[in-house]
C-alpha cells in the first residue's frame, strides 16, 4: 500500500513537472518573440514611422500606408466576416436541429478552416482581380472576410452550444418567441466567448500575407482607393525583410512589432469589454 | 408480510419498537394475573411483587417515549410507519395504565386481606380473567396486524362492562344488608373500577391497532353498558355522563 | 373519536380520477372550500414519446386552482416529464411528442393551432437549477412583462418590485437592482426566477424540484413562498423530498414508471395510501 503510495506521488510529481516545463518553453518562445521585437522593433517607431509612407531604399520613410491598408483591409473584413460568422453559427447551434443542411454546413466550414490562406488569395484573384482587370483593397478585404468568416462561424456555434439547455427553456418558458431568445438570453450569456472569437479572427487575418499577394497587392505609396491596389503590414514585412537593405529590416522590425502589439492590445481590450458587459461568472 | 426499508436500521428500531410493547403487554397481562390471583387467594406476598414490578413497566414506557421521539425526530416516518409508530406510542401508555390498573388492585388486595372474606370476591376473578384475556388477544391483534381479531377485543368490552355493572349492583346489595361489609366490599368495588378500567384500556388498544392497520379510525360508536350510574341516578342519560380519561 | 368525512363537492362534474377524494385538509368552512376548489387543468389519456420511448403512459388528472399539488415518484417515473407537457416546453426537442388532451379552463393545449408563446406566456416555470438570464436582477423580472406589455416605467418599475416582494427578495436586492442576477446566491437566484415567473401574473405556476439544490434554509424559504402563492395560482411541483410534497402541497400524485398510480389529498397518501405501490415509496421501502 506505502509503495502504491509513494509510486503514485513519484507519478504525480513527474507528470505535474513535465506540465510546467511545456508550460515554461511556450512562455519563453512567446517571450523570446516578444523581447526579439521589442529590441528590434522599437528602434524603428519614430514619428515618421507613424506619418510616412514606404520608402525607396535608401530614403527616410515611415509604414502609414501600410498601417493605414492593414487596418482598412481589417476592418472591411470584420464588418463583413462577423454578422455573416454569427449569423452562420447561430444558425447551426440553435435553428439546425441535427437537419442534413447543418451537416454540410458544417463540413465546409470547416474545410475551409483549415484551406490554406493562399489559396483562398488565388480564388479571389480568379473571381475578383481577374475579372476587374487590376489589383485592389476591396479584393484584398474579401479574401480576408473569407477567412474570417469560418473561425467566428465555429466559435460562434461551439459558444452558443455551451450555453445550457436549461436557460434557452427558462426563456421559451417565458413565453419569447425564438429571435428574442436567442438575442436577449443566448447571446448574453455567450457574449464572452463570441467576442473571443471574433477577436481570434480579426488575430488571424490581420496576420495574413499570402491572401493579399494576389489581391491587395501592395502599393509603395499612400492610397485610400480602395478599387486600387494598397499596402498592408503583412506584405510590407515579407518584401522588407526579404529585400538587402538594412533600413528596410528595421522598418520590418517596427512593423511586426506593432502589428504584434496591435494584437496583443486588441486581446486585452476584448477581454476587458466582455468582462464588464458579460455577465457570465 | 410487509417488504423492508432500505435502510436496515430503521427496520430494526421499528422491530424494536413492536418488542418492547410486546413485552409491556406481556408485563402487564401477568400482572394483572398475579393481582387476580392474590386476590383470591389472599395472597399479599403475591400482591406486593406485583405492586413492585409496576416499577418496570413505568421503565418500559419511558424507554418507548424515548424511541418514539427519536424515530419521529430522525426518520421522518410517512404512512404506515408513522401509524405504527403513533399508535406504539399511544399503546404503550394505555398498557402503562393497565399495569398500574393491576398494581391497584394488588395494592387493595393487600388491604382487601385485613377484612373478613365476603361473598362476592367471586366476581373479580371473572373480571380479572377477562380483562387479561383481552389484554392478551389485543397483543396477539398487535403482532399479527389483525384488525379484525382487535374489533373482536373491542366489541367483548361490552361483556366488560356488563360484569362490572351486575357487580356493582351485587356489592350495593350487600352493604346495604349487612354495613360491616361495606369496607370489603368498597374495596373490592374499587378493584371492579379498576378492571373495568382496564378493560376501557384494551379497547382503546384495539382501537389504535386498527388505525394502524387501516388507516383511518374506527368510525363505529362503542356501545357503552356500564350501566352503575343508572343505579344511582336511574333517570339520568347515561350518554352524557363521561368516564375519566385517564 | 368520531371524524366527519364529508366529501366536497368539486363542481362541473370534474372529480379526480383514481380515487374519490375526501374532504380538503384545509379546516376552512366546506361552502368556502367549495367554492374555492376549481378544476383548473385537465389531463386525459396523455401519452409522451421520446422517439419511441413511451414515457407517460396514459394519464387522467386534474389540477386544481389555487392549490399545490405536487409529483412524486422515483427518478424516470415521468413526473418531470409530465410538467413539461404542461406548457409544451418539450416542443423545444423534435423527436418528442404528445398525444392525448390537455385541456386548461376547457381548451385543448395540445392543439397545434394553440400560441406556444401566448401558452407559455400563461403557464410560468421555475427549474431545478436556477437559471437567472444574463442580466441585471431588474430585467431579469421585468423581461417576461415586456413581451406581452406594453408599461410605462414606473408602471413596470411597481410591477418589478411588486413581483419581488412576493417572491421574498426584495429587501435583499432592492439596493442592486441593476447588478447582474449571476451574482445572487443560489437560494436567491431561485427566488429571483420565481419572482421572474409570477412577475407576468400567470395562472399556473410549474415548479420543477425547484428546492433540490438549496440549502434548508432557502428551501424553506421557497416552501413558505408556495404557500402564499397558492392563493393566487394553480401551483405544480415535482419533488424527490417527501417531507417537502407533505409540507406544501394540498394534493399528491404518485407516479410509476410512466403511469399515474395514486391521486389523492395529500394527508390521505401521507398517512394512509391505497395503494402498495405508493406506500412502499414514500417510506423508502421501494426496492
Amino acid at each position: 500500500m506505502i509503495t502504491i503510495y509513494v509510486r503514485r506521488r513519484a507519478a504525480n510529481f513527474a507528470i505535474l513537472s513535465l506540465s510546467l516545463l511545456a508550460t515554461a518553453v511556450g512562455l519563453l518562445v512567446l517571450f523570446l518573440i516578444l523581447w526579439t521585437l521589442l529590441r528590434h522593433g522599437l528602434p524603428a517607431l519614430s514619428v515618421a514611422f507613424f506619418t510616412e509612407s514606404t520608402p525607396a531604399p535608401g530614403n527616410a520613410g515611415g509604414m502609414i500606408n501600410a498601417i493605414y491598408g492593414s487596418l482598412v483591409m481589417t476592418a472591411v473584413a470584420t464588418l463583413v466576416g462577423t454578422p455573416i460568422g454569427v449569423l452562420t453559427g447561430t444558425y447551426l447551434a440553435e435553428f439546425a436541429r441535427g437537419a442534413r443542411l447543418a451537416l454540410v454546413v458544417r463540413f465546409i466550414n470547416d474545410i475551409l478552416l483549415s484551406a490554406p490562406s493562399i489559396v483562398i488569395g488565388v480564388f479571389v484573384y480568379g473571381v475578383m482581380v481577374a475579372r476587374m482587370g487590376h489589383f485592389s483593397a476591396w479584393s484584398g478585404a474579401a479574401a480576408l472576410a473569407i477567412i474570417f468568416v469560418p473561425v467566428v462561424v465555429r466559435t460562434t456555434e461551439n459558444m452558443l452550444t455551451l450555453v445550457p439547455a436549461s436557460l434557452r427553456e427558462a426563456a421559451v418558458a417565458m413565453g419569447a418567441p425564438q429571435w428574442k431568445v436567442i438575442v436577449m438570453v443566448v447571446y448574453r450569456a455567450a457574449l464572452q466567448g463570441m467576442l473571443t472569437g471574433v477577436m481570434l479572427a480579426v488575430a488571424r487575418v490581420a496576420g495574413e500575407s499570402a491572401p493579399l499577394l494576389f489581391t491587395a497587392f501592395g502599393n509603395q505609396f499612400w492610397s485610400t482607393d480602395m478599387n486600387g491596389p494598397m499596402a498592408n503590414l503583412p506584405l510590407v514585412i515579407f518584401q522588407f525583410a526579404l529585400s538587402p537593405y538594412a533600413d528596410w529590416h528595421l522598418l520590418a522590425w517596427g512593423g511586426a512589432l506593432i502589428i504584434t502589439l496591435a494584437i496583443l492590445a486588441l486581446n486585452v481590450a476584448a477581454r476587458l469589454i466582455a468582462n464588464r458587459s458579460s455577465f457570465s461568472k | 408480510m410487509v417488504s423492508e426499508h432500505i435502510i436496515k436500521s430503521y427496520d430494526q428500531e421499528l422491530q424494536r419498537l413492536d418488542n418492547i410493547i410486546a413485552e409491556m403487554g406481556g408485563m402487564a397481562e401477568s400482572q394483572l394475573a398475579a393481582a387476580i390471583e392474590a386476590v383470591a387467594r389472599r395472597d399479599s406476598e403475591l400482591a406486593a411483587r406485583v405492586v413492585k414490578s409496576d416499577a418496570r413497566v413505568d421503565e418500559l414506557e419511558r424507554e418507548v417515549e424515548g424511541l418514539v421521539v427519536r424515530l419521529l425526530a430522525l426518520r421522518q416516518p410517512l404512512a404506515r410507519d408513522l401509524r405504527q409508530i403513533v399508535a406504539g406510542l399511544k399503546i404503550a401508555s394505555d398498557l402503562e395504565r393497565i399495569a398500574d390498573y393491576a398494581a391497584n388492585v394488588a395494592k387493595r388486595a393487600i388491604a382487601l386481606n385485613q377484612t373478613p372474606p365476603v361473598k362476592p370476591v367471586s366476581g373479580i376473578p371473572r373480571m380479572g380473567r377477562l380483562g387479561s384475556g383481552m389484554i392478551k388477544d389485543v397483543l396477539d391483534a398487535f403482532v399479527e396486524r389483525d384488525a379484525e381479531k382487535a374489533l373482536a377485543v373491542w366489541l367483548r368490552d361490552e361483556e366488560m362492562d356488563d360484569l362490572y355493572t351486575s357487580l356493582f349492583r351485587e356489592l350495593l346489595t350487600y352493604m346495604i344488608e349487612d354495613p360491616r361489609n361495606i369496607t370489603a366490599c368498597t374495596h373490592l368495588l374499587f378493584m371492579a373500577k379498576n378492571l373495568e378500567r382496564i378493560g376501557d384500556h384494551a379497547t382503546n388498544i384495539a382501537e389504535t391497532l386498527y388505525f394502524l392497520v387501516h388507516g383511518t379510525p374506527l368510525a363505529q360508536v362503542r356501545p357503552k353498558r356500564d350501566r352503575t350510574s343508572l343505579a344511582l341516578a336511574p333517570n339520568a342519560d347515561v350518554s352524557e355522563i363521561d368516564e375519566d380519561q385517564d | 373519536m368520531t371524524y366527519e368525512i364529508q366529501p366536497v363537492e368539486i363542481p362541473n362534474r370534474q372529480r379526480p380520477h383514481l380515487i374519490q377524494m375526501p374532504a380538503v385538509e384545509t379546516p376552512k368552512p366546506i361552502a368556502e372550500a367549495q367554492e374555492q376548489v376549481q378544476p383548473k387543468v385537465q389531463i386525459k389519456d396523455l401519452r409522451f414519446y421520446y422517439k419511441n420511448y413511451e414515457a407517460l403512459k396514459g394519464i387522467n388528472l386534474t389540477l386544481h386552482d389555487k392549490r399545490v399539488t405536487a409529483f412524486i415518484g422515483p427518478s424516470g417515473c415521468g413526473k418531470s416529464t409530465l410538467l413539461r407537457v404542461l406548457n409544451r416546453i418539450y416542443e423545444l426537442y423534435p423527436d418528442q411528442r404528445a398525444t392525448g388532451e390537455v385541456l386548461v379552463d376547457g381548451q385543448d393545449i395540445l392543439d397545434p393551432r394553440h400560441d406556444l408563446n401566448l401558452l407559455r406566456a400563461r403557464i410560468g416555470m421555475v427549474f431545478q437549477k436556477p437559471t437567472p438570464f444574463p442580466m441585471s436582477i431588474y430585467d431579469n423580472v421585468a423581461f417576461g412583462v415586456r413581451l406581452y406589455e406594453r408599461l410605462s416605467p414606473r408602471r413596470l418599475d411597481e410591477r418589478v418590485e411588486e413581483a419581488l416582494r412576493r417572491a421574498a427578495l426584495w429587501d435583499e436586492v432592492k439596493d442592486k437592482l441593476r447588478e447582474s442576477g449571476l451574482s445572487l446566491s443560489g437560494g436567491q437566484q431561485q427566488r429571483l426566477c420565481i419572482a421572474r415567473a409570477i412577475a407576468v401574473k400567470p395562472e399556473i405556476l410549474l415548479l420543477d424540484e425547484p428546492a433540490s439544490a438549496l440549502d434548508p434554509i432557502s428551501t424553506q424559504r421557497i416552501e413558505e413562498l408556495i404557500a402564499d402563492l397558492k392563493s393566487d395560482y394553480c401551483i405544480v411541483i415535482v419533488t424527490h423530498n417527501m417531507q417537502q410534497a407533505a409540507r406544501s402541497s394540498d394534493y399528491t400524485a404518485f407516479m410509476y414508471l410512466g403511469q399515474l398510480i395514486e391521486f389523492n389529498t395529500t394527508e390521505t397518501i401521507f398517512t394512509h395510501p391505497h395503494e402498495r405501490q405508493t406506500e412502499d415509496y414514500i417510506t423508502g421501502r421501494f426496492g
